[in-house]
C-alpha cells in the first residue's frame, strides 16, 4: 500500500496511467460498427412486445389472447398463466437467501390476476417482427376492474385499506428511525438558531439514449442459453437467468458488447428481460425484445422521488451543531432490489464533508402504485442535495454567506482521519481545498459584486450555488468490492486483460489497457481488454458504482505486477542477469543503463509457451496472471461544484452562465475521461433540476412517455463546463478513487442553489424541482 | 414503436392527389413533411387507412412574388424559406419565425404548409399566417377556394380543411411603408413548441402614429390568437412606454391559455404579456427608424 | 397491405428493397441493409440519433418510410470514413476530443455535424450549439462534442 501523500499535491503522470490517452473504443463506434444489442441476429430470431397494463391498479377480470395468437406472423402470446409457475426467484443476487438485506417487492414475472402500474407487463407476444407483434398486442383483450390506486407517497405511508401488494400488508416497505436522543434534544433547544426546511426531490430517472434490450436464445438439444444483453453487469445477468430459468448456470452465457449507456438502470436485470428470457427458456427459440422510448420512460426503473424534512441546530457562529432528518422515498410497485432505497444511506451520508455534531433521523420507504425506483448515478446522492441546500438556507436564515458557512464548518486536512457524526471515517479527502479551488476559479468575490451591482442598477437576478460533497466509491461490500483480472502474455508477446466489468461509456478498454501497459511494461497498443462475455470474464460485479478504476484498476494492476514479476525472472535467466537490474520498457525487457543487452517480450513468451525446457528451474509454463482483489470498506473521492446563473424575471427561464467543478479523485488514470464522467453527470443534474420530469396525474397515469414531454437538456442549454483538479492518493494500489458519479451527485444543489440565490434578491424561495418557468416566476410572485 | 399498416400512394400532381383524398375521404391522410404526423402514427395516436405522400407533387413546392404577396407553395420546406434570401425583406416575421421552429433536421423536411395545416397553436406559422391576414389556397377535386387564416384554425389540430381538400400555397402579405416586426417565443428549450409566443408587425405613418398594427399569438389558445383589442387601442397613437404597458396586458386579457405540465395557464398569461410588450417595442422601434 | 418495390443508393452504392410502406427508413437501413450504425433512441424524431443524409440533407430517418426515400441518395455514418477506414476530419475531431462515451448517438451527431459543416464551415459557438440541438447525448453533456465541432471546423480551415 502506498503511503498517503498530503491533500493537494499533483503526481507526475506515468507513461500511460495519467495520461489523456485516446479511446481504443472509438474507431468502431464513430464509423457505425459498434456492435448493441439491437445489431445482434441470431438465425430463426423472433420479435417480442409487451402488452401492458394502462391502469395503475386493477384486478384483471378478463385476458382474451387467441385473436393475437392467430394473427399472421405470431409464433406464440404467453401470459402469468404461461409463464410464471415455472419462474425462480426473479431477485438480484444480493437480494437472495433467508434473510435478504431489506424487504423485497412481491415481484412476478407478468401481472397475475391483478395489475400494480401503468406499464406492468400482461402479456408478451412473440412475432415474425416487431410491426406484427405490436399489431397482435392489439388485439389481446384485456378487461379491468379498475381500483383506486396510491400515487403520493404521503398517502401511502398511512394509507391502510387500499394496498399496493396486498400480500405484504403495508404500504410502508422500510421505516428506520433512530432511537430517542435526549442529547439531540437539548442540542435543538439550546440553539441560537433552529432552521426548518423540506426539500423534494422529484420524479426523474437514468434515460440512457440505447434503452433496454435482449436477445435471448434457448436451444433444447444442448440445454443452453444464450443471451445477448444491454447491460452494466454480465455476470449478475447470467446468475439472475440461471435462477430464474433453472438452467445451471455453466449453460448460461450472457454476452454484452457495446452497451449504450446505463447510469444504473442496467445493473440489474429488470422484469422485462425476465420475461423474454423466460419466453425464449419456454418456446426454446431466439427472442430478441428492443425496449422503445415510450416504454423506457413508462416501464424502466424511476428514480429519485424523495422528500426530506430538515431541522438543523446553528451556532451564533454559524456551526452546524446538530440535524434531524424525516426522509421519504418513493419505491414505486416494483423496485429493483429490495426497495430500491437506500433511505438509511442517505441519513448516514448526510453530514458529508462537514463537521455537524449529532444526527437522528427517521427514514421511511414507501410501495405506490406507479414504476419501480431503481439505481441512479449515486442513488444515495440526496444527502447532497439535502445537506447543501439547506445550508444555503441556514446561511440566508442567519445572514451569513453561504460560502462563509461552508468555511467555518468543512473538516480540514490537519482533522483528517476524520469520524462523522454518523460514524464514517473520512480520509484521503480534500473538500477544503477543492471548495477554495472551485470559488477561486469561478472568481466568488467578484461575482458577489457583480450581482449587487446587476441587481441595484438593472434589476437583474444573478445567483451562484455551491455543491459541495464527498463520495463513497467503490464500497467494498460482498461481490461489489472485488474484481479479478486475467493477464496473459500470449504467444506472440501482445498482451489480453479479461475483466468482469461491464463498460457501457467509460473506456474501460482504453484505462484498463493503461494500467497494463503501465505496470507490465508493454506498449498501449499491446493491450487488448476483454470483457462482457460471461463465458471469457472472470466472475465480477459489473460497471457501476464507481468501482472500476479502484478495484477493477486494482486487481488489473496487481495481475500485471505479478506478469511483470514473472517476465523479469524468465528475462533474467536468458539474459544471465540480475531480475533486480532489469527494466520492462515498451515489450522490451533490459538490464537496466545497457539496452543492448536485453530481450524482447515476445522471446520471453515463446520460451514460456513453446521452449519450456528453457525457463529457470522452478518456474511454469506459461505467461499469465490471475489476480482477485478486494477493495477496502469505502475509498473516498470529493469534488466541489460552483455554478452561476440568471434568472429571467419575465420568463422564469434560468440561464447557466458558468459551472466549476474542482474535483479529487487521486490518481487519475485517464484524465479525459474522468473530465468525461463528471461532464456527462453535471448535466445530468442539470437536466434534473431544470427540465426532466416524470409525471403521473392522480390516476397514475404517466403523463411524461415521450421526449417530448420528459425533457432532456441539448447543448443549447448547459455551458462549458470548467474544471480544476486536486490528486490525493487513495490507499489502493494505484492511488486510484472512483468518480463516475459525483457528476451527478455534486450538481443538483449547485443548480438549485444558484436560482435560491438569485432567487433571494426578491425576497423569493423554492424548495420543490424541478424549477421550471412556471415555478419561477410564481415563486417571484409570491414574493 | 412501429405504425400500424397503410396503403401508400405517392400522386406527381396535385389533380392526382386530390383524387386519391375524394376517394378514401377520412380514412386518407396528406403526408407532408412529416415531422409531426410520423411520431403520431409511430406512437399509433392515430392511424390511416391511407396515406398520400405529397413529396413527389413538384407543383406544390415554390417560392414566389405576386402583385402584394409572397406566395409560398405548400411542400415548400422550411429550410428553403430559411435560406431564400428575399424573405428577409419581403416577409420579416416569416424570417424571423422560420429559424425558431424546432431544429435543422426537422426544417430540412418540414413543410410551409405542412405545418400550418397541422395547426398545432404552439407553433410559429399558424400565428405568422394569422398575424400577416395570409390567405390559403385549398385544393379539392371540386376545385380551387381561399380561405383567410382567420376562417382556417377551428382547434387544436383542427382546421376548416375538409378530409378531401388539400393546401396548395399560402398566400402572406407583404408590409411595404414604415414598418417593423418582431417575433419572439419562450419554450422550455431550444426548438422545443413555444410556451407562448408573439408574431408582431406595426406600421406608422410619417408622424410615428400607428397605422397598423397586428399582434398574433401562439401557444395561449386553441388555435393561434390575434390580440384584436389590443390591436385597435394602439391604431392612431404613438404609444408610450406606460401605454404599451398597459396593451400588453389588454392582449392577454381575454386569453384562455392551456394548462399543462409545461406551464400553467396563468404563466402562459403573465408571459404572453410579457412577450407581446417586448416585441411591440422592438417593431416601433425598427418602424419608426425606417 | 401490399409491398412496394424501392431503388437507392446507400453510401454511393445501389441497393434495392421489397417491402411494406410502413417500415421506417431506419428499419431498413439497420435491417435489409444491414447498416446498423443508424441507431433507434426514441423512435419520434426527437433525439437525432437515426440522423442520415437524405439527397444533401441531414434527416430523422425514423420519421421517414423507406418508400419515400426510393431513387434517392442516402448517405449513412458508415459512408463518412474513408475506403480504407481512415476516419474523416470530423470522425477524427470527435475521437480527439472525446466527443463520445457509450457511442449510441454518435453516428446521428457525426452525421449532423458533417453536414452542419458542410453548409458553415466557420460556425461561432451559438450557431455549433444551435446546430446540434436537435441531437441528444446523455453520457458527455456535449463538452467534448462541442470541442469537436471547433476542432473540425479549424482543420476544415
Amino acid at each position: 500500500m502506498t503511503a498517503t501523500q498530503p491533500p493537494g499535491t499533483t503526481h507526475s503522470a506515468g507513461r500511460f496511467v495519467g495520461q489523456s490517452v485516446t479511446r481504443r473504443e472509438d474507431p468502431r463506434l464513430l464509423t457505425g460498427h459498434g456492435r448493441y444489442v439491437d445489431d445482434v441476429v441470431v438465425q430463426g430470431m423472433l420479435h417480442a412486445a409487451f402488452v401492458r397494463s394502462d391502469l395503475a391498479r386493477g384486478r384483471i377480470t378478463r385476458l382474451e389472447v387467441e385473436a393475437a395468437r392467430r394473427h399472421p406472423g405470431v409464433h406464440a402470446v404467453l401470459t402469468a398463466a404461461d409463464l410464471n409457475a415455472d419462474a425462480g426467484s426473479l431477485q438480484p443476487t444480493m437480494f437472495q437467501g433467508a434473510t435478504p438485506p431489506s424487504p423485497c417487492a412481491p415481484v412476478r414475472l407478468l401481472a397475475d390476476g391483478d395489475v400494480r402500474f401503468v406499464g406492468d407487463p400482461v402479456a408478451i407476444v412473440i412475432a415474425t417482427s416487431r410491426y406484427v407483434a405490436e399489431d397482435a398486442c392489439e388485439l389481446v383483450e384485456v378487461d379491468y376492474e379498475a381500483l383506486e390506486p396510491i400515487v403520493d407517497p404521503e398517502v401511502a405511508l398511512t394509507e391502510t385499506e387500499r394496498l399496493v401488494h396486498p400480500e405484504l400488508g403495508s404500504n410502508v416497505a422500510m421505516s428506520v428511525p433512530t432511537p430517542p436522543d435526549p442529547e439531540l434534544d437539548a442540542i435543538f433547544e439550546s440553539a441560537a438558531h433552529v432552521v426548518h426546511e423540506t426539500f423534494q426531490q422529484h420524479r426523474h430517472t437514468c434515460v440512457p439514449m440505447e434503452a433496454r434490450g435482449v436477445v435471448a436464445s434457448y436451444e433444447p438439444s444442448s440445454g443452453e442459453l444464450d443471451i445477448w444483453l444491454s447491460t452494466q453487469n454480465p455476470h449478475e445477468a447470467r446468475q439472475v437467468c440461471s435462477r430464474l430459468t433453472g438452467v445451471p448456470a455453466h449453460k448460461v452465457r450472457v454476452r454484452a458488447a457495446d452497451v449504450g449507456g446505463g447510469f444504473g438502470q442496467k445493473y440489474f436485470l429488470q422484469r422485462d428481460e425476465q420475461i423474454v428470457v423466460a419466453a425464449a427458456r419456454r418456446t426454446g427459440r431466439a427472442v430478441k425484445w428492443i425496449e422503445d422510448r415510450r416504454e423506457n420512460l413508462i416501464a424502466a426503473t424511476h428514480a429519485r422521488a424523495d422528500r426530506i424534512a430538515i431541522d438543523v441546530a446553528v451556532d451564533p457562529e454559524g456551526r452546524l451543531l446538530a440535524a434531524r432528518l424525516d426522509h421519504l422515498e418513493d419505491c414505486g410497485a416494483y423496485p429493483l432490489g429490495g426497495t430500491g432505497g437506500v433511505g438509511p444511506f442517505v441519513a448516514m451520508l448526510f453530514p458529508g464533508p462537514y463537521r455537524i455534531g449529532r444526527m437522528g433521523f427517521v427514514s421511511s420507504a414507501v410501495w405506490t402504485n406507479t414504476c419501480g425506483r431503481g439505481a441512479y448515478r449515486g442513488p444515495w446522492m440526496l444527502e447532497t442535495v439535502a445537506r447543501e441546500q439547506m445550508v444555503d438556507v441556514v446561511a440566508r436564515a442567519i445572514g451569513m454567506d453561504p460560502l462563509e458557512v461552508r468555511r467555518r464548518n468543512v473538516v480540514a486536512a490537519t482533522e483528517l482521519p476524520f469520524t462523522t457524526a454518523m460514524g464514517m471515517e473520512l480520509d484521503h479527502v480534500t473538500p477544503a481545498e477543492t471548495l477554495e479551488q472551485a470559488v477561486e476559479i469561478i472568481g466568488y468575490d467578484a461575482f458577489r459584486a457583480e450581482q449587487r451591482r446587476a441587481f441595484e442598477d438593472e434589476g437583474r437576478l444573478l445567483g451562484i450555488g455551491i455543491g459541495l460533497y464527498v463520495e463513497p466509491t467503490s464500497m467494498g461490500s460482498g461481490s461489489l468490492g472485488v474484481e479479478t483480472a486475467t493477464v496473459r502474455v500470449q504467444p506472440g508477446g501482445t498482451v489480453t486483460v479479461m475483466l468482469g466489468t461491464g463498460s457501457h461509456g467509460q473506456g474501460v478498454e482504453t484505462t484498463m489497457a493503461q494500467v497494463v501497459a503501465e505496470h507490465l511494461g508493454v506498449e498501449l497498443d499491446d493491450v487488448v481488454v476483454v470483457q462482457g462475455d460471461t463465458a471469457t470474464a472472470p466472475f465480477g460485479a459489473g460497471t457501476g458504482g464507481s468501482r472500476t478504476a479502484v478495484v477493477a484498476g486494482g486487481a488489473t494492476r496487481e495481475a500485471s505486477l505479478k506478469v511483470r514479476e514473472k517476465v523479469v525472472e524468465i528475462a533474467a535467466h536468458l539474459l544471465e542477469a540480475a531480475p533486480e537490474d532489469l527494466e520492462v520498457v515498451d515489450g522490451q525487457v533490459s538490464v537496466r543503463g545497457t539496452p543492448s543487452k536485453g530481450v524482447p517480450l515476445t522471446e520471453v513468451a515463446r520460451v514460456a509457451y513453446n521452449d519450456p525446457a528453457e525457463l529457470p528451474p522452478g518456474v511454469a509454463p506459461s505467461l499469465e496472471a490471475t489476480v482477485s482483489y478486494q477493495a477496502p470498506p469505502i475509498t473516498w473521492s470529493n469534488a466541489c461544484h460552483v455554478c452561476t446563473i440568471e434568472v429571467d424575471p419575465g420568463t422564469g427561464l434560468v440561464a447557466i452562465l458558468r459551472y466549476v467543478v474542482s474535483e479529487d479523485c487521486g490518481v487519475m488514470i485517464n484524465p479525459m475521461i474522468v473530465e468525461g464522467q463528471i461532464a456527462g453527470g453535471v448535466v445530468q443534474g442539470i437536466g434534473g433540476v431544470l427540465y426532466e420530469h416524470l409525471i403521473y396525474d392522480e390516476n397514475g397515469t404517466p403523463l411524461t412517455t415521450t421526449f417530448l414531454d420528459y425533457l432532456l437538456p441539448t447543448a443549447s442549454e448547459v455551458p462549458e463546463i470548467e474544471y480544476g483538479h486536486i490528486e490525493t492518493r487513495s490507499p489502493t494500489p494505484g492511488g486510484h478513487k472512483g468518480m463516475g458519479e459525483g457528476g451527478a451527485i455534486g450538481s443538483p444543489p449547485a443548480v438549485f442553489n444558484a436560482v435560491a440565490d438569485a432567487l433571494a434578491l426578491r425576497g423569493a424561495t423554492v424548495a420543490e424541482q424541478p424549477l421550471t418557468p412556471t415555478r419561477v416566476l410564481d415563486a417571484l410572485a409570491d414574493a | 414503436m412501429k405504425p400500424a399498416a397503410f396503403e401508400y400512394h405517392a400522386p406527381e400532381t396535385i389533380a392526382d392527389a386530390v383524387s386519391v383524398l375524394a376517394e378514401h375521404a377520412d380514412e386518407a391522410k396528406p403526408l407532408a413533411g412529416g415531422q409531426s404526423l410520423v411520431p403520431m402514427l409511430a406512437l399509433r395516436l392515430t392511424r390511416f387507412m391511407h396515406l398520400v405522400d405529397l413529396n413527389r407533387v413538384t407543383e406544390l413546392t415554390g417560392i414566389r412574388r405576386d402583385n402584394g404577396s409572397v406566395v409560398i407553395g405548400a411542400m415548400t420546406r422550411q429550410r428553403s424559406v430559411e435560406r431564400d434570401p428575399t424573405i428577409a425583406t419581403t416577409s420579416p416575421l416569416l424570417a424571423a419565425s422560420v429559424p425558431l421552429i424546432g431544429h435543422s433536421q426537422i426544417r430540412n423536411r418540414g413543410t410551409i404548409g405542412g405545418s400550418i395545416a397541422h395547426a398545432d397553436p404552439a407553433s410559429e406559422l399558424p400565428a405568422v399566417a394569422l398575424a400577416l391576414d395570409a390567405d390559403l389556397e385549398i385544393a379539392s377535386r371540386a376545385g380551387m377556394r381561399t380561405i383567410a387564416a382567420t376562417d382556417f384554425f377551428e382547434g387544436t389540430w383542427t382546421t376548416c380543411l375538409a378530409d378531401d381538400e388539400l393546401l396548395t400555397a399560402v398566400r402572406f402579405p407583404v408590409w411595404e411603408g414604415r414598418c417593423g416586426f418582431a417575433f419572439d417565443e419562450v419554450a422550455r428549450r431550444s426548438g422545443d413548441f413555444a410556451l407562448a409566443g408573439v408574431a408582431v408587425a406595426v406600421e406608422v405613418d410619417g408622424a410615428d402614429a400607428i397605422q397598423r398594427c397586428a399582434i398574433g399569438l401562439l401557444g395561449l389558445g386553441s388555435t393561434p390568437r390575434r390580440a384584436s383589442a389590443a390591436e385597435a387601442a394602439l391604431v392612431g397613437r404613438a404609444p408610450t412606454s406606460d401605454e404599451l404597458d398597459e396593451v400588453a396586458q389588454l392582449a392577454v386579457a381575454d386569453l384562455d391559455p392551456p394548462d399543462d405540465i409545461h406551464g400553467t395557464a396563468s404563466y402562459r398569461r403573465r408571459v404572453g404579456a410579457h412577450l407581446v410588450r417586448r416585441a411591440m417595442g422592438h417593431a416601433l422601434e425598427e418602424a419608426t427608424n425606417g | 397491405m401490399g409491398e412496394h418495390g424501392i431503388a437507392l443508393t446507400i453510401n454511393g452504392e445501389r441497393r434495392e428493397g421489397r417491402l411494406e410502406a410502413r417500415r421506417t427508413l431506419a428499419d431498413f437501413l439497420r435491417e435489409d441493409c444491414e447498416l446498423t450504425g443508424t441507431h433507434l433512441g426514441c423512435e419520434h424524431g426527437v433525439c437525432g440519433a437515426c440522423t442520415v443524409v437524405l439527397d444533401g440533407d441531414a434527416v430523422r430517418s425514423c420519421l421517414l418510410f423507406a418508400v419515400q426515400a426510393d431513387g434517392a441518395e442516402v448517405v449513412t455514418i458508415e459512408g463518412l470514413a474513408g475506403p480504407d477506414g481512415a476516419l474523416s476530419t470530423v470522425q477524427e475531431a470527435f475521437r480527439a476530443e472525446h466527443g463520445l462515451q457509450c457511442g449510441f448517438c454518435t453516428p446521428g451527431f457525426v452525421v449532423t455535424v458533417t453536414q452542419l459543416l458542410s453548409e458553415n464551415p466557420t460556425p461561432t459557438d451559438d450557431e455549433i450549439r444551435e446546430g446540434i440541438s436537435g441531437n441528444l447525448c446523455r453520457c458527455t453533456g456535449y463538452q467534448g462534442i462541442v470541442k469537436a465541432v471547433r476542432r473540425a471546423a479549424e482543420a476544415g480551415r
